[in-house]
């Protein structure tokens, strides 16, 4: 019931969910500052990802590989391409690009930056650093300092800062939750649906009703129900848990509804955690305007999902998976490697060796996330459950 | 690469570029010379220069076309194949001559170069990241110019060197004279029959990245004399065109261009065009943040840039109209979005403005020469208006 509504809440277009002005980016933005600036906000990048779930999805991603950016950039990011190109997408009254968190990102931000019909759209670009030191996270804070500024001028009127506090009260409050729920995943059996964590990130984030109390009293259920569950010792309804894995990726749009429903069901092996799910989130510090950008700033390069794993070095990317496996009591590591991502694809020994040295079953399987065509779902299953079986966890 | 240029100068640049190591460098290390390897042209080699050290510009030359080694740690399928084929020359050992590197986050892949040779056995004794902003502005330049800072005192720290602003004014200077000359020589080919071929520039360029500063300079100065006093034959290229795109670091594009009746006139690419036409300002207080500067507000604007096109567009607009280009060919590798995405925005806008553009997408060792053969050739005579 729970995953229905999050499930619910995203299938609604962001573009169209708020009033007030609309902002539109390549990524993620400090989502806080549109919510309390009363201006709704959409990702492009996001708005293609949902389109490779649609019942139309291959015929739009083969409409995507024709517009013709670059052949191997990563699927949801040419789908973003080609609604831009094609002329699907809302006109915006601001556009905010970053180069978070990759290349293709980038790119996709250069598109929206030159496109002629917008060419009159006010456009505010930030640098997003590949650290994440004190100097980086001001350095951060003061480009969304700037943003909100840029959109004081355009819009003509000032953020409500006491409006601002108020949401990022609010937020700070539902990351709590979010952490609360991850800590209760650690339990064996994993009490929950442990793709919750993911939903409840997206729902909190990306939709409508982004940051808002209704969020807050999802969250609070989610919790409640969860640790009700560690009590009882229960753990996924209708799942005989073997195998808990780090799925060292994002979802990607199939592999939730498709893999990971018949990897729980077939072998009891959970993907306990991806890229959206690992909630790291500290909270805002509200002490000053100076903290509270700067702890936006360190959010947004160290905090946020996906720019966490891709936009800092291998090291880090490594030590968070030893930290996940470690604290979640995962028995292997599935790295997807999808093949738009060029930060991964840079690892891939790295890691596998790190795996080798720390006694830790990891497979590589180099797939699309956003398109099953490239390698079907039965492909993928056969090989994950060949990999159990031979690392003896199956 | 066939060369009409009788020059001895000109041989030496062909020799050093179709190298890695070149006796020029092993002259110098003989001397107690010492060298840092660098990715990507947004490492300012001033820096280097002001600490007495020999930039060397890290490339896959010479490097086979499976990419071998590299294939390990970089994924062949889905990363391009540039960085995988320098990586594959440093796991080589090929650049174990090198006393140190730094490795400039240009692109995703570029910026991992670092973290696997960090875990490899060819891990020099210095190895360090420099981080670009990917957009432009005074934060931005001040920013950059921080980690400048930082990046000078490792230099100084592990070297034992002091890089005093007084010579890093000097290298600016130095590295200011050189973009000039190379300026110079590519004015040669604004004329209607060039003395240089696009194919025979490109050593020269390469060389300059690849061999001590003051022995490239008085080398350029020589050639520049030497093409002043040539009287070029009547060419028989049909048609003039520009290449742009990343990399650049080979002849091959250029040979095949030029071998079927086309000369390649000017370029914007990494190792090239986007190096040379800028220049860094000679009239501040803080050297480094006059480096900066250049780096990030001035010089010629790599996509990787956020909002860098409409400068990359009034570039390549300016040297179709200086260099009376009739055609423009878009390169970029397989797996490079940042210049695959620019190189899309280009071709609309040529399309628009009456250009033809061709566009390819290739690998960086170039294996499939009779495709891109049939390719250009049916473009030069779309331009041309005939048959070869």
């Amino acid at each position: 019931m729970l995953a229905g509504k999050a499930l619910g809440g995203l299938c609604l277009d962001p573009q169209n969910a708020s009033p007030g002005p609309f902002v539109l980016g390549n990524g993620d933005f400090f989502i806080e500052i549109p919510v309390a600036y009363g201006c709704s906000y959409s990702d492009i990048t996001l708005t293609g990802a949902n389109g490779t779930a649609m019942p139309d999805a291959s015929d739009l991603i083969d409409k995507a590989i024709e517009t013709g950016v670059e052949s191997r950039m990563c699927t949801a990011i040419k789908v973003a391409c080609y609604y831009l190109e094609a002329g699907l997408v809302r006109k915006p009254d601001l556009i905010i690009t970053s180069n978070s968190c990759c290349d293709a990102m980038d790119t996709l931000g250069n598109l929206l930056n030159g496109y002629k019909p917008w060419a009159d759209v006010p456009k505010f670009i930030m640098d997003a650093p590949h650290s994440f030191d004190e100097e980086s996270y001001k350095y951060m804070g003061k480009q969304l300092r700037h943003a909100v500024t840029f959109m004081e001028d355009v819009f003509g009127r000032k953020m409500d800062w006491d409006r601002l506090r108020e949401v990022c009260v609010l937020s700070n409050k539902q990351d709590q939750l979010l952490l609360e729920f991850q800590e209760l995943k650690k339990a064996v059996p994993c009490p929950a649906n442990p793709d919750l964590s993911r939903l409840g990130f997206a729902y909190d984030r990306w939709t409508g009703e982004r940051v808002s109390p209704q969020i807050t009293d999802w969250l609070e259920q989610l919790v409640s129900a969860t640790e009700e569950r560690v009590k009882a010792k229960l753990g996924i309804e209708g799942v005989n848990e073997k195998v808990r894995f780090l799925w060292q990726d994002l979802a990607g749009s199939w592999p939730p509804g498709t893999l990971w429903p018949r990897l729980q069901q077939e072998l009891g092996a959970i993907a306990i955690m991806d890229y959206m799910s690992y909630c790291t989130l500290t909270p805002i510090d509200l002490t000053s305007e100076e903290a509270m950008f700067t702890s936006f700033g360190k959010r947004f390069l160290l905090e946020d999902p996906m720019n966490r794993q891709a936009l800092h070095t291998t090291d880090f990317f490594c030590n968070d998976i030893l930290q996940i496996v470690k604290d979640f009591k995962c028995d292997a590591v599935i790295m997807p490697a999808h093949i738009g991502h060029r930060d991964t694809n840079s690892r891939l020994k790295i890691v596998r060796d790190m795996c080798r040295e720390k006694d830790i079953p990891c497979l590589v399987l180099g797939i699309d996330i956003w398109d099953k065509r490239y390698m079907p779902p039965d492909v993928v299953f056969d090989r994950i459950s060949t990999f159990f079986q031979t690392t003896g966890l199956v | 690469m066939k060369s009409g240029l009788k020059s001895a100068v000109f041989e030496k640049f062909v020799k050093i570029a179709c190298c890695i190591i070149n006796p020029s460098i092993e002259n110098w290390r003989n001397n107690g010379g010492r060298v840092i390897g660098y990715t990507c042209s947004f490492v300012p080699e001033e820096l280097f220069v002001a600490a007495g050290l020999t930039p060397f510009r890290i490339r896959g030359t010479g490097s086979d076309q499976s990419a071998g080694m590299a294939d390990d740690y970089f994924e062949a399928a889905n990363i391009c194949s540039f960085v995988r084929h320098c990586f594959n020359k440093i796991l080589l050992g090929e650049y174990n001559f090198l006393d140190g590197a730094v490795i400039g986050g240009g692109c995703d892949a570029n910026r991992h170069i670092m973290d696997n040779w960090q875990k490899s056995p060819a891990k020099p004794p210095f190895l360090h990241r420099l981080l670009f902003p990917h957009s432009s502005g005074e934060l931005m330049a001040n920013y950059f110019c921080n980690q400048l800072a930082d990046i000078k005192g490792k230099l100084e720290e592990h070297f034992d060197v002091q890089i005093t602003d007084r010579k890093l004014w000097d290298a600016i200077k130095f590295c200011n004279e050189i973009r000039d000359l190379q300026k110079e020589l590519y004015a040669f080919r604004k004329a209607e029959n060039p003395p240089i071929t696009g194919a025979e520039t490109v050593p020269v360029i390469v060389a300059g990245y690849s061999m001590p500063k003051e022995e490239y300079s008085s080398d350029i100065k020589t050639l520049l004399d030497e093409l002043r006093s040539v009287s070029a034959p009547n060419s028989k290229h049909r048609v003039r065109l520009m290449i742009v795109g990343p990399g650049h670091d080979d002849s091959s594009m250029c040979d095949i261009v030029e071998d079927l009746g086309g000369l390649v006139v000017a370029d914007l690419t990494c190792f090239g065009g986007k190096v040379i036409f800028g220049e860094i300002k000679e009239n501040g207080l803080d050297p480094l943040q006059a480096i900066a500067n250049y780096q990030v507000l001035d010089r010629p604007f790599c996509p990787k840039n956020l909002g860098a096109h409409p400068h990359i567009h009034k570039e390549i607009f300016d040297k179709i109209h200086d260099f009376k280009v009739d055609g423009v060919i878009g390169q970029n590798f397989l797996c490079c979005e940042t210049w695959g995405g620019e190189l899309y925005i280009l071709n609309k806008e040529l399309k628009e403005a009456g250009i033809p553009m061709l566009r390819i997408e290739r690998e960086y060792v170039a294996d499939s020469t009779g495709q891109l053969t049939t390719r250009v050739q049916a473009f030069i005579e779309t331009i041309s208006g005939g048959t070869l």
